[in-house]
């Protein structure tokens, strides 16, 4: 009987299109339905992962909760169950953002979904309870595995000799208050999206929709490794350091607090943000999900003249020049060629969601792992200090900006090897000529080695003027720029493409493969680039004899590359490699 | 002159196009004709150098492309089957793209592109992506992009899809004048009545064959089958009534 309850429920257009949104969330739009069906499986695979490793780290907690219960006094323990409540409260925030960040994209009822669920006997309410029941369904998915996986540290955090409440009492405050935190962290990326699109829609700024989706993407990859570091924050939080009042995951610690019964003004006053915070996200998302469905025609169906944006509005838009400046370079920057190239990969690359989210994501992951460096190695400490750092501390600092330029090249090579729109590269291919194609190569080269090697460069030069000066700065510059010149060559080593252009295969060679060759080249590459700039504030010569080398290198290599471009056709179909894998068993 | 010999295309063992001949003179504007399947979209490819024939040979004005290909190709303005387009672009920037591409210098494109978007109707949407646009501003666009570098042939697959009757008008227009300027164009279409309207001849495709070659204003002056019933006669396209009756008979649950 209840079966039938239940699967008559499930065949209610309600339940069939909330499952229909709920599978759409995991379509990004450029994967084949067996590639999907992939994602699936390693997205599965991912949460089957999380719960190992949280069940892993119970040994590590056990072990420190015996220590730390073995000490003489409360304190130490009473901090470091303060430190690691921020953290269970933080790395499920931190997760299901970065989830719901990768599904923004299908939060909201779209004008896909209006004009194709529009003429059919479906109601706009249907549409929007299901957009919002898939939302919850997929974020609850996330929220409830996550909690699964961390509830054995949350449990062995509260049975210690000092602990000050009943484990059961502190478990149920710490489920309440970080499900609350983890429902904020959707809904504020929820309203933040809605906002967006609800501002700039259909307009030519749609495009600052995906640059701050990305943004949030990337400012919280960047955050991955500081969640980790929120465990060492018991002392701050029971210092009530000021600044916490900036850190989510506090406020909602003090909503943990507050449901211990402690009446402690600190925690209140976190509590009070926590809940004022709160209320601001589901006021903005009720009211975006309220305006849409309303509005819905005028805001998504409108006709793309109504807006033209508030600072072309200023402008006299009569003129030629006008409307052409903002896409016209001088002709000095190279051939026609040169800048359709170049500028179609910038188009591209600050209105496509997809590559954005590629390029920004995985950079952010080289910079977190840069950062991460730095606050390991008390880099901060440092700053000003009169002793001369030692050459392993150097080294160590050193090696941020290659790690950041290795991972920077990875990211770029990614996003520019991926499609857009496809079935429009024909205009490349009808103008494709032997002068053309080397022109549209050496576009892609600068873009290239301006993403590979400005953002490293610039990190080189600050951290060693902080540390030891501007001549160690500007060496340090000098070398990153020349490894840089030759880890170009390297990144666009093979390739033959119009950026965006070209299909794509994914999975051509084995992850094991890629994987092992991926940490071995990462490993060599940033072990010799900061050695280089480490022996560089000690004895300059060899490094900087070195470095001019490698530029000379750099400088045959790139002619070596334009030649090649100019000789060989650019492809267009992306194709499994022709030579069969020797797995040497 | 475009003339095409010969051409043929194979996909496997699957023969696309089959010994495909047909010329195109200057001032003309030649109808291609044929069912879907027939190969027409892969004989305008083949034309427009985005795919490479299996066996013949094409020439413009004598010279093989083979000879010259990027000549060949600037010579050339295309306008494809479905309006693909970088969607993710402004229609200014997407016209910048294809006339730097042409090779064409700034300062023409920086006077041609917000011209011809005037004309063409676009200019109130010219901050706006393509994404936003209709099917038919998308085919404006189109066409704006096979003209700007004032092409010597035109090669049009189905160019009045999604457009207004205005704008339809304003097409033919411009095409009639275009080949009265000593242009040439190749018009692949399913549509009768712009072949009737447009062309001066037409060849009809099926099976990746031309079946039929006729003299547009042969037809026009009466006596002779129409236009459609030389094509239901040359592809073998006869009665559709018991077609239509067998879905209805679906649809009706009969």
């Amino acid at each position: 009987m209840k079966w039938r309850i239940g699967s008559r429920l499930l065949q209610r257009p309600e339940a069939r299109l909330t499952a229909h949104f709920f599978g759409a969330m995991f379509d990004f739009g450029i994967l084949t339905p067996q590639g999907a069906d992939s994602f699936t499986h390693m997205l599965l695979g991912g949460v089957g992962s999380l719960i190992a490793v949280g069940l892993g780290a119970t040994r590590v907690y056990a072990a420190k909760y015996a220590a730390l219960s073995g000490n003489a006094t409360a304190e130490p323990y009473r901090k470091a169950v303060l430190g690691d409540d921020l953290f269970l409260i933080g790395l499920p925030m931190l997760l299901v953002g970065l989830v719901t960040i990768l599904v923004s994209h299908s939060v909201f009822p779209d004008e896909r979904d209006f004009r194709i669920l529009g003429p059919l006997p479906v109601q706009r309410a249907l549409i929007v309870r299901a957009k919002i029941g898939a939302l919850l369904l997929f974020t609850g998915m996330f929220v409830g595995v996550i909690h699964i996986a961390l509830a054995p540290l949350m449990l062995l955090t509260s049975v210690g000799r000092f602990r000050e409440h009943a484990v059961l009492w502190r478990f149920g405050a710490w489920v309440l208050s970080s499900l609350t935190a983890s429902v904020f962290a959707v809904l504020a990326i929820t309203a933040l999206s809605g906002v967006f699109m609800l501002v700039l829609s259909r307009t030519r700024f749609h495009s600052l929709t995906a640059l701050t989706k990305s943004g949030m993407l990337a400012a919280l990859v960047i955050c991955v490794p500081f969640v980790f570091h929120l465990p060492g924050l018991g002392h701050p939080m029971s210092a009530r350091a000021e600044w916490l009042m900036l850190v989510p995951p506090a406020w909602f610690v003090g909503l943990q607090r507050v449901l211990l019964a402690s009446a402690d003004p600190w925690f209140v006053q976190l509590f009070a943000i926590a809940m004022a915070a709160f209320v601001l996200a589901v006021s903005v998302v009720a009211a975006v999900y309220i305006v849409l469905f309303k509005h819905f025609e005028w805001l998504l169906l409108r006709p793309p003249t109504v807006w033209h944006g508030w600072f072309r509005q200023r402008t006299s838009d009569s003129s030629n020049t006008t409307a052409t400046s903002a896409v016209s370079l001088p002709a000095r920057l190279g051939s026609p060629s040169f800048r359709a190239v170049q500028r179609f990969t910038a188009a591209t690359l600050t209105r496509s969601q997809l590559h954005q989210a590629v390029v920004l994501g995985l950079s952010a992951c080289g910079l977190s792992l840069a950062l991460s460096r730095l606050v390991n190695s008390n880099f901060v400490d440092h700053i000003g200090s009169n002793n001369h750092p030692s050459l392993s501390f150097i080294g160590g600092v050193a090696w941020a900006p290659f790690a950041l330029m290795f991972v920077c090249g990875i990211s770029i090579r990614a996003a520019i090897a991926l499609p857009m729109t496809h079935h429009a590269n024909w205009i490349f291919r009808m103008t494709e000529s032997d002068e053309g194609r080397r022109e549209a190569m050496r576009a892609v080269n600068h873009v290239v080695t301006a993403y590979v090697v400005g953002p490293s460069v610039v990190l080189a030069v600050v951290v060693m003027w902080l540390l030891l000066g501007a001549v160690a700065a500007i060496m340090a510059g000098f070398i990153v720029s020349a490894v840089g010149v030759v880890f170009v060559h390297f990144v666009l080593l093979d390739w033959r493409r119009i950026p965006f252009t070209c299909s794509y295969l994914p999975g051509k060679r084995l992850i094991a493969h890629t994987v092992v060759f991926g940490v071995a080249a990462f490993a060599l590459f940033t072990s010799t680039g900061s050695t280089l700039v480490g022996v560089s504030t000690i004895k300059p010569s060899i490094p900087l004899a070195i470095a001019s080398v490698l530029f000379a290198l750099g400088w045959f290599l790139w002619r070596r590359r334009l030649a090649m471009w100019r000789e060989t056709p650019l492809i267009f179909d992306d194709d499994l490699p022709d030579q069969p894998l020797q797995l040497g068993l | 002159m475009l003339e095409a010999r010969g051409l043929t295309k194979r996909y496997g063992g699957f023969l696309a196009v089959d010994r495909v001949s047909f010329h195109v003179q200057r001032g003309e504007i030649l109808g291609y004709l044929g069912p879907n399947g027939s190969g027409k979209s892969t004989t305008v490819n083949t034309v427009v150098g985005l795919i490479d024939p299996s066996a013949g040979s094409l020439r413009l004005d004598g010279v093989h492309i083979l000879d010259d290909p990027v000549g060949y190709k600037r010579r050339i303005g295309y306008v494809p089957e479905e309006p693909h387009l970088y969607t993710h672009l402004t229609a200014i920037e997407y016209l910048m793209l294809v006339g730097r591409l042409r090779d064409l210098p700034e300062r023409a494109l920086a006077t041609r592109v917000p011209e011809l978007l005037r004309l063409l109707l676009l200019w109130d949407s010219r901050y706006a992506t393509m994404a936003a646009y209709s099917k038919g501003m998308r085919q404006r666009v189109l066409l704006a992009g096979a003209l700007l570098h004032n092409p010597d042939l035109l090669v049009l697959d189905e160019p009045f899809s999604g457009l207004d009757v205005t704008a339809g008008l304003l097409f033919r227009t411009l095409l009639r004048m275009f080949v009265a300027n000593n242009g040439m164009v190749l018009f692949s279409t399913h549509r009768f009545d712009m072949v009737e309207q447009l062309c001066s001849r037409v060849v009809i495709l099926s099976h990746g064959r031309i079946v039929a070659e006729h003299e547009v204003a042969s037809l026009r002056t009466g006596g002779g089958p129409s236009l459609e019933e030389i094509f239901v006669r040359a592809t073998g396209q006869d009665d559709f009534t018991p077609l239509a009756r067998r879905i209805l008979d679906v649809v009706h649950g009969a």
